[in-house]
């Protein structure tokens, strides 16, 4: 098994652990932790794509020169993508923080099965 | 023109810059907000116009200095220049809109209401996907924001479940792009379509995964449970924006990846789509809160959408037309009715009669309906017509019929809920409405009005809005404030103008119908001038079925012909729905007639087979194998507007209901447009056959019928306008089968019916009207003995059943006798029989009328009433004039025709010599019967006038009743259910199957969608799943389809 493979995987067993947790855990806090989990796990399957064996980090400088580079490095567009939803991530997991503490401050409950005035 | 990549910059900058505002300087942030949202909308504007108008193509803008696919670019073209437009004024007008909420909640939500719109442009001009991506997590987080500018405490827990479901819409989303990436090596649309991606390719799983979020972000059933509750408790001009600029940035996203994938995957976007339309429509039908309505009408509009999206190959250079109209109505009506929605104290569906205190908010939710409903002149009428063309030509029957039932549900509770607007009653603690409110929802209605026009320049045919008789008709909306009386005076004198200038075009029979529309319409409005005061929107609607009927009868292309048909439709709706208790016939006659009028436009789509511009008369080259098809459809139809047996239930209430001067308009006239539509049907396809049956057969089976079963009922009403109401069908039952005989005198008579039931039945209506006016009842057991004190009434009406019944001497008889002439020239025995015996029922309601109403003991309460007031009695007398003319001299208006019937029925003509008419069976004398049948009447009358003498006066009340009053007093009077005997002999006849039969698909269908909705727990971790469920189980029918 690769790197790569095992990279690959891990990340979706997180996603999956992380999904099963956000649907099976009825409180808030821990659904927002199942979320963070599957996001890592999002990452990770980002990450292992463009992983290629062998390779270097897509850093250039004395050790990478530019001419070869493309040849020695590892595609660099992934690695700019997760760093971009890690920032997203951390944007929406600050906003669902947010609401749950003012759902618990309105309601006095995390409880997802509560929130449930809405319906039909 | 300034760069578009301004767009963002402009509205970026300007969410910055509230940052740097003092936390009080509200108004100043407000101010900033609104200009930054219209300084984007003048940019997009300005590319729209250079665009559309220059034709200039399209701009990329690329960033990093680099072009793709090594940095991201946008672009801008045509349709993105528009969807730019429609986003940031919707955001303008939702920021205005909202002003309040946005003062108190401070400067932060309007740089929320800032970044969301910034986000919505970046989706529509951004090539990359990536990019797609990360503008919809802004979307995601503003709305976040957004959600919460509500009074509504609920709205938290709305937006928890949106942030849910957001998370699991960004893993699938992410690692769709990856995989994608990872097969085409590319992130830039431009640079991936691939054949691996193509349905049935190697990366399917990965287009897949990059196709399904974006189709959650359209909230398809069943994955959109969190969209209804954000609809149903965010703030209304929030949900204007999420249900208008999202949706429409979510749908051109879609488009845009469909580029990657190919049009393999078009049916699968035609799936989800048509399921979310109809399913969502069914559960909107149980829907009572304004907004979660409104939400599923969003989905389901949306859904339309898409199904077209993904039948984009076929539509070919029509798509974006087609797209455009259906997405430019849905967003306009919809973010319209959302800022009415504000306008509404109270949240259930019938709290929206308040408005009706504005009549300029009723004109805007008319117009909002319209457009969500596709009727014209509205863009999505045009595209409704192409897209059911170009469908029908490649023979995808089965979605045309998705859409039509679809489309049928919403107008269903969209006109129900217009009728609760119009009928219901108002709340009595009204408040004012905020001046602010009703502007931004006048600029949104005018905005529709604007794309109907320019969608209407578009189409290639001729403009709606460019129509004389319409613009007359819409014309009446500007002078609406001006005193009723006036009015009419205009609308008659523009009438008889129009007719004037244009009757040397017409052919004898067109000259019928323009004669009674025109004129015959003229008269009637002569009754209109006894109202008083404004009679605010009468006259629009009454000017717009004329409108549409005087269309009609010249329209030489399909589309003119179904345009003038769903205008006529329309405005007698409008006229209809305004009877005291119309409410629930108006719906329903608006819904038979819409669903008539599927009929025809699949009709004549299947007749046109995608010929551009088809012309009526070219309904007599359609191929064989579907003119019988072709013929079906337009003959239900136009059989659904002359009422026949079994799609009759609509006429009664619709006729009985309607106001004193609409109901002889809505059965004098209005009802003549389905015989037009029939006389235009068989004359240009003749009698195709269906599997050795002659179709006119059958049609000459269902004339009789309807004529049989419409004379029953009608003689066991006691309503009298009902009774008039039902005599009519039983009258277009006539016509039907004269004109299904399919020869000369058949003909001859039922155009000679058109004319005689315009004139008595207008005439029976008005007076018949004009007593119940009086006396306060319709029902004929409440009346009795009115001879004395409306004697002219009383003159009226027996002149008026003497024509209905056809004895002489009357033009009725006349009418008769070409029938029974037809009728020998006819081999059809059996259905001629039942023909026979409906006549003779006609006496039997015909002399109800005179009997209940007009003989007989006066009523106590009726003892000071005087006869129906002068101008309603005006056309009557004129009608009686013409009666008595047209009996003498029925050769003036038949002569012309019977010469020009010699060119489709040769043989079996009549012989017109001087006053004497022959056929081959006998002659028909009409001075002679007038002066014989004077003659008889004139000495019976002396003879009884000498009996009379030696009668005993009784006075009223030299009777003692000593008996105490009686539980239920119309027992007792002898006009009550006058019919007893015969209803107990022929009950089973009587039967109302056919309105337990609709009646209970309608019932069924509300059944099942308070049953389905159930499926919307409101629990957050449902939708997960329900999310989950419709991405694997969507995923299983991919493959099971493969």
């Amino acid at each position: 098994m690769t790197l790569q493979n095992i990279a690959m995987s891990t990340g979706f067993i997180l996603i999956l652990i992380g999904l099963y947790g956000a649907m099976t855990h009825k409180n808030i806090l821990r659904m927002i932790v199942g979320f963070t989990i599957a996001g890592t796990g999002t990452n990770l399957v980002l990450i292992a794509v463009g992983y290629l064996p062998g390779r270097a980090a897509p850093i250039l400088n004395a050790a990478v020169p530019i001419e070869t580079a493309s040849a020695t490095i590892v595609d660099p567009v992934p690695q700019a993508l997760v760093l971009t939803a890690i920032v997203i991530g951390l944007g929406v997991t600050a906003l669902m923080l947010a609401f749950a503490y003012k759902i618990h401050a309105t309601k006095g409950t995390l409880d997802i099965s509560k929130l449930t005035d809405l319906k039909w | 023109m300034v760069s578009p990549i301004y767009l963002i910059v402009i509205t970026l900058g300007a969410a910055f810059l509230l940052g740097l505002l003092s936390e009080r300087r509200t108004e100043l942030a407000h101010f900033i907000t609104v200009l930054a949202l219209a300084a984007g909308g003048l940019v997009s504007f300005g590319w729209l116009w250079i665009m559309a108008a220059e034709g200039a193509s399209a701009v990329e803008i690329y960033t990093a200095g680099t072009k793709p696919p090594f940095a991201i670019n946008l672009r801008v073209g045509l349709p993105e220049a528009a969807l730019l437009l429609l986003i940031y004024l919707t955001g303008l007008m939702s920021a205005i809109h909202m002003k309040d909420m946005l003062l108190r909640k401070g400067r932060r939500a309007m740089a929320v209401l800032l970044i969301a719109i910034m986000a919505l442009a970046g989706i529509i001009m951004t090539r990359d996907i990536f990019n797609i991506f990360v503008f919809f997590e802004l979307v995601a987080i503003s709305t976040g924001g957004m959600v919460l500018l509500s009074d509504d405490p609920r709205a938290l827990s709305a937006g928890i479940k949106y942030l849910i479901i957001a998370q699991v819409i960004s893993i699938l989303l992410l690692v769709g792009i990856i995989f994608t990436y990872q097969a085409t090596g590319s992130l830039n649309i431009d640079f991936m379509k691939t054949p691996e991606l193509a349905l049935g390719g190697g990366g399917t799983l990965a287009f897949f995964l990059l196709l399904v979020p974006l189709l959650v972000e359209l909230k398809p059933f069943p994955a959109n449970g969190w969209a209804l509750d954000i609809y149903q408790s965010a703030h209304p001009a929030f949900s204007a924006i999420l249900s208008a600029a999202t949706g429409s940035a979510a749908l051109f996203a879609v488009d845009k990846i469909m580029d990657i994938g190919g049009a393999s995957w078009g049916p699968v976007l035609t799936g989800v789509g048509l399921l979310s339309f109809v399913v969502s429509n069914i559960l909107a039908l149980v829907q009572k809160n304004d907004r979660r309505l409104l939400g599923y009408s969003s989905v389901a509009q949306t859904g339309l959408i898409l199904a077209v999206v993904g039948q984009r190959e076929l539509l070919g250079e029509s798509y974006l037309f087609i797209a455009g109209g259906l997405l430019i109505g849905h967003a306009v009506a919809k973010a319209g009715l959302f800022y009415l929605s504000d306008l509404v104290k109270g949240r259930m569906l019938t709290n929206w009669a308040d408005l009706r205190r504005n009549p300029l908010l009723v004109f805007a939710f008319a117009t909002f309906i319209a457009m969500l409903s596709g009727l014209p002149p509205f863009p999505g009428f045009y595209a409704k017509w192409e897209l059911v063309h170009a469908l029908m030509a490649s023979g995808k029957t089965g979605l045309v019929v998705l859409i039509l039932f679809g489309a049928i549900l919403e107008a269903g509770y969209l006109f129900r809920w217009f009728g609760y607007l119009m009928k219901r009653p108002q709340s009595n603690t009204p408040g004012t409405l905020p001046l602010r409110g009703v502007l931004v929802t006048m600029a949104a209605a005018l905005a529709g009005w604007l794309a109907a026009y320019i969608w209407g320049e578009l189409s290639g045919y001729d403009n709606l809005l460019s129509q004389t008789a319409l613009l007359f008709a819409l014309g009446f909306l500007l002078i609406d404030w001006f005193p009723a009386k006036l009015k009419n005076t205009i609308a008659i004198a523009g009438m008889l103008a129009f007719f004037w200038q244009s009757y040397t075009g017409y052919d004898p029979i067109q000259m019928i119908f323009g004669i009674i529309i025109l004129v015959g319409g003229a008269v009637i409005l002569l009754a209109s001038y006894h109202e008083r005061g404004q009679r605010i929107g009468f006259y629009p609607s009454a000017l717009l079925m004329f409108a549409g009927l005087a269309m009609l009868i010249v329209a030489e292309q399909s589309f003119q012909f179904f345009a003038a048909w769903e205008v006529l439709t329309l405005g007698s709706y409008f006229l209809i729905l305004r009877g005291k208790n119309a409410e629930p016939h108006a719906l329903s006659y608006i819904l038979f007639s819409l669903a008539g009028a599927f009929a025809i436009i699949a009709g004549f789509a299947l007749a046109a087979q995608g010929q551009a511009g088809f012309k009526i008369t070219a309904l007599a080259d359609v191929a064989a194998d579907l003119a019988p098809w072709v013929f079906i459809l337009l003959a239900i139809g136009f059989m659904t507007k002359t009422a026949v047996i079994g799609l009759h239930i609509w006429l009664p209430g619709a006729h009985a209901e309607a106001e004193t001067d609409v109901s002889p308009m809505v059965s004098g006239i209005l009802l003549k447009a389905g015989l037009f539509g029939i006389i235009v049907l068989l004359s240009n396809m003749g009698s195709p056959e269906l599997y050795g049956v002659k179709l006119t057969y059958v049609m000459l089976w269902i004339g009789a019928l309807t004529a049989l079963m419409g004379n029953l009922m009608a003689a066991f009403q006691e309503d009298a306008k009902r009774l008039l109401a039902y005599s009519s069908i039983g009258q277009m039952g006539y016509a039907i089968f004269g004109l299904a005989l399919m020869n000369h005198l058949g003909w001859l008579m039922a155009l000679m019916f058109v004319i005689n039931h315009y004139i008595y039945k207008s005439m029976l209506f008005l007076s018949v009207g004009g007593v119940a006016k009086r006396t306060g009842t319709k029902l004929m057991y409440k009346m009795g003995g009115l001879i004395t004190l409306m004697p002219l009434s009383f003159f009226v009406v027996l002149i008026g059943i003497i024509a209905v019944s056809g004895v002489p001497p009357l033009s009725g008889f006349g009418g008769r006798w070409m029938f029974y002439n037809a009728i020998l020239d006819s081999e059809n025995r059996l259905p001629m029989i039942i023909i026979f015996i409906s006549g003779p029922i006609a006496f039997l309601y015909l002399f109800r009328l005179i009997h209940a109403i007009f003989l007989g003991q006066l009523k106590d309460e009726h003892r000071k009433l005087k006869e129906p007031s002068f101008w309603i009695m005006v056309p009557q007398v004129i009608y009686v004039v013409l009666l008595l003319a047209f009996a003498v001299l029925p050769g003036m208006a038949l002569q012309k025709v019977d010469t020009f019937l010699n060119g489709m029925f040769p043989e079996g003509g009549l012989n017109w010599d001087g006053l004497l008419i022959t056929s081959d069976y006998g002659y028909w004398s009409p001075v002679w019967i007038m002066v014989v049948t004077g003659g008889i009447f004139a000495a019976v009358f002396m003879l009884l006038l000498a009996i009379n003498r030696k009668a005993q006066k009784v006075k009223q009340f030299n009777i003692v009743y000593s008996a105490e009053r009686p539980y239920r007093p119309e027992t007792t009077h002898f006009a009550w259910n006058f019919f007893a005997p015969y209803r107990k002999a022929i009950w089973f006849l009587l039967l109302p199957i056919a309105t337990r039969f609709w009646g209970g698909i309608t019932e069924a269908l509300h059944a099942t969608a308070g049953f389905m909705r159930r499926f919307y727990t409101g629990d957050a971790q449902h939708y997960v799943f329900h999310l989950l469920g419709f991405v694997v189980g969507l995923y299983l029918i991919l493959l099971g389809v493969q």
